[in-house]
């Protein structure tokens, strides 16, 4: 099906993601494969219906204003690169920027 | 030698109460099990053995004092997308291998107060993303039933620990039936509580809206009591509910069951269907009354779960970026802060992962998010009303838990669809929230079929009793 054949490089870069050359097509033919599935949903005529995104309906769950203390040393020994204990990371905005 | 097999919660209560033996002694004959008999099956991806050693000495002090709770000196698993404090948490993927969890999950948190003793980490599929444990990112589960098949997933490794009297109980997580397909496959129970009904936090998302945490074990009054023990609304879980379960009356003279005319059809494996069948019988030759049911949405329900499902994991797991959890490419040399995300993600994920991450990206897009996500949020009303109109006329429904036999290893890597389809009786219940169990109801061979007892959001109680009349009186 031609209309579900999407552009794999485009929707990998949007999400972070390089996909190799040689796997290109393999992901390709599975995403027509599921989204040919998934398209069953486009017979349903479904306008009138209301959306659920949550199935406990629940609104404005609040709690207590109180903070938690998290041992900051486990947290930071989970870091791969710090300085100072500050996480370290790459430059993000560049001299010419 | 203390005899693990098939050694059930009140069991081990009894036997730990009349000092036939201890919690560390009982403790120390599983780790010497799992060290034995685990390389064949490799359900445990790590064993946390100083945490179970000292739990233990916790439970034999509670005993000694008669401070014992439900749970306390019962040896469990934790299926390694559920945080310890201080172990390892993989979620089964590269990206995590060296996370070491910094707090623990509510549900450790009331294990842990209740005396139990965790024994280690089970395997999954990555992110839990599977239905045979096969895309583990370290090695697949074997099935104890027959070592050349699945155990099925993403709770496989829980699963074929329980099965392998390597620990009395495990939990797992569900989000498209990740507890009750895995528990089928290897011929134990395993149930899916009601949406809310207990604490996310600490589990390592992928769908939030329909992740839950569950128990697997032997036997339903297992699961009951494991149930019981961590359930409850949770400050940290602002979808947690305090919901108690319905109190019930049961009475199979009084029992009306659905059996939906949908889960009967094309692609069910006659196997299955006829034991099912035998199953829904024997209730009825008990006095229960049967009733066709339709549920006409049913068809829809996969590929809307492959929309929305997909669509939240996208958006979960954008937080791994290789910078905060752990270090995926040693000696990063790229010269942006893009290519290093592009670099730390693409090694770090597997393929799988990778694939529903662009599924999901793909249909939240622009120009895509009305076509698919929209209109899944739609269906996922309807499906919701199936079961509202079904449970009018019905207490419970019951069904095939897969439509497959436990299949070999390899078998379905090629065909991602064909594994999705695995999914297709136990998805429904993510999407409408509702509680549902599987018990092994026959076998084919040495290999196992699971009943899938189906109830209205927060009447676990009804699904405990209606499984425990057939687990005590069915014969297989």
């Amino acid at each position: 099906m031609d209309s579900n054949k999407i552009d794999v490089k485009k929707i990998a870069s949007l999400a972070y993601l390089t996909i190799a050359e040689d796997e290109l097509k393999n992901f390709e033919e599975q995403f027509s494969s599921i989204l040919a599935y998934v398209d069953k949903l486009k017979e349903l005529e479904i306008s009138e219906i209301k959306e659920t995104s949550n199935i406990t309906q629940a609104e404005n769950v609040f709690r207590e204003d109180k903070e938690t203390i998290f041992n900051n040393e486990d947290l930071l020994s989970l870091l791969p690169h710090k300085k100072n204990n500050y996480l370290e990371v790459k430059k993000i905005l560049n001299n010419n920027d | 030698m203390i005899d693990l097999t098939n050694l059930t919660i009140e069991k081990a209560k009894q036997a730990l109460k009349n000092k036939e033996y201890s919690a560390i002694e009982l403790t120390k004959a599983y780790l010497d099990k799992i060290k034995e008999q685990d390389k064949e099956i490799k359900s445990y991806l790590a064993i946390t053995e100083d945490l179970a050693l000292a739990q233990a000495v916790k439970a034999d002090r509670m005993i000694a004092n008669h401070e014992e709770k439900a749970l306390t000196g019962i040896p469990c698993a934790i299926k390694d997308n559920i945080m310890i404090k201080g172990e390892k948490c993989t979620a089964g993927s590269k990206f995590l291998e060296n996370y070491i969890a910094p707090y623990d999950a509510t549900v450790i948190e009331k294990l842990k107060e209740q005396g139990a003793i965790i024994l280690g980490k089970t395997n999954l599929d990555e992110f839990a993303m599977g239905s045979s444990c096969e895309n583990s990112a370290f090695f697949p589960t074997k099935n104890p039933n027959d070592l050349e098949r699945v155990p099925g997933g993403s709770s496989g490794g829980s699963a074929a620990a329980v099965a392998a009297d390597l620990c009395v109980f495990a939990l797992g997580s569900d989000t498209g039936g990740s507890i009750r397909e895995p528990a089928s496959f290897c011929g134990i129970s395993g149930i899916k509580p009601t949406y809310g009904t207990v604490s996310r936090y600490g589990l390592i998302a992928y769908a939030s809206s329909l992740d839950q945490i569950g128990p697997l074990a032997k036997n339903t009054e297992d699961c009951q009591i494991v149930f019981e023990a961590i359930r409850g609304k949770d400050k940290y879980d602002s979808t947690s509910l305090e919901q108690v379960s319905k109190n019930c009356e049961f009475d199979i003279k009084k029992l009306k069951i659905g059996v939906p005319k949908e889960y009967f059809g094309q692609g069910l494996d006659p196997v299955i269907k006829k034991a099912v069948n035998q199953a829904i019988d024997f209730y009825k030759q008990n006095g229960a009354e049967i009733i066709e049911i339709n549920l006409p949405y049913t068809d829809y329900a996969l590929a809307c779960y492959y929309i929305i499902a997909p669509a939240e994991a996208s958006a979960n797991l954008a937080r791994f970026d290789g910078i905060r959890y752990s270090e995926i490419v040693e000696g990063d040399k790229s010269n942006n802060l893009i290519q290093t995300y592009l670099q730390n993600r693409t090694a770090g994920f597997g393929k799988e992962v990778k694939k529903r991450i662009m599924l999901g990206t793909y249909t939240l897009s622009a120009g895509y998010y009305d076509a698919y996500y929209k209109k899944a949020l739609k269906v996922r009303t309807l499906i919701k009303k199936d079961f509202e109109e079904a449970f009018k006329k019905v207490d419970v429904i019951l069904g095939p838990t897969s439509p497959l036999l436990p299949f070999k290893i390899g078998e379905k890597t090629h065909d991602p669809l064909a594994m999705y389809l695995a999914d297709i009786y136990t998805v429904s219940l993510n999407l409408a929230g509702l509680p549902g169990m599987s018990i092994p109801c026959g076998y084919e061979g040495r290999l196992p079929i699971g009943l899938q007892i189906i109830a209205p959001s927060f009447e676990e109680n009804i699904i405990f009793e209606t499984a425990n009349f057939l687990q005590k009186k069915y014969d297989i």
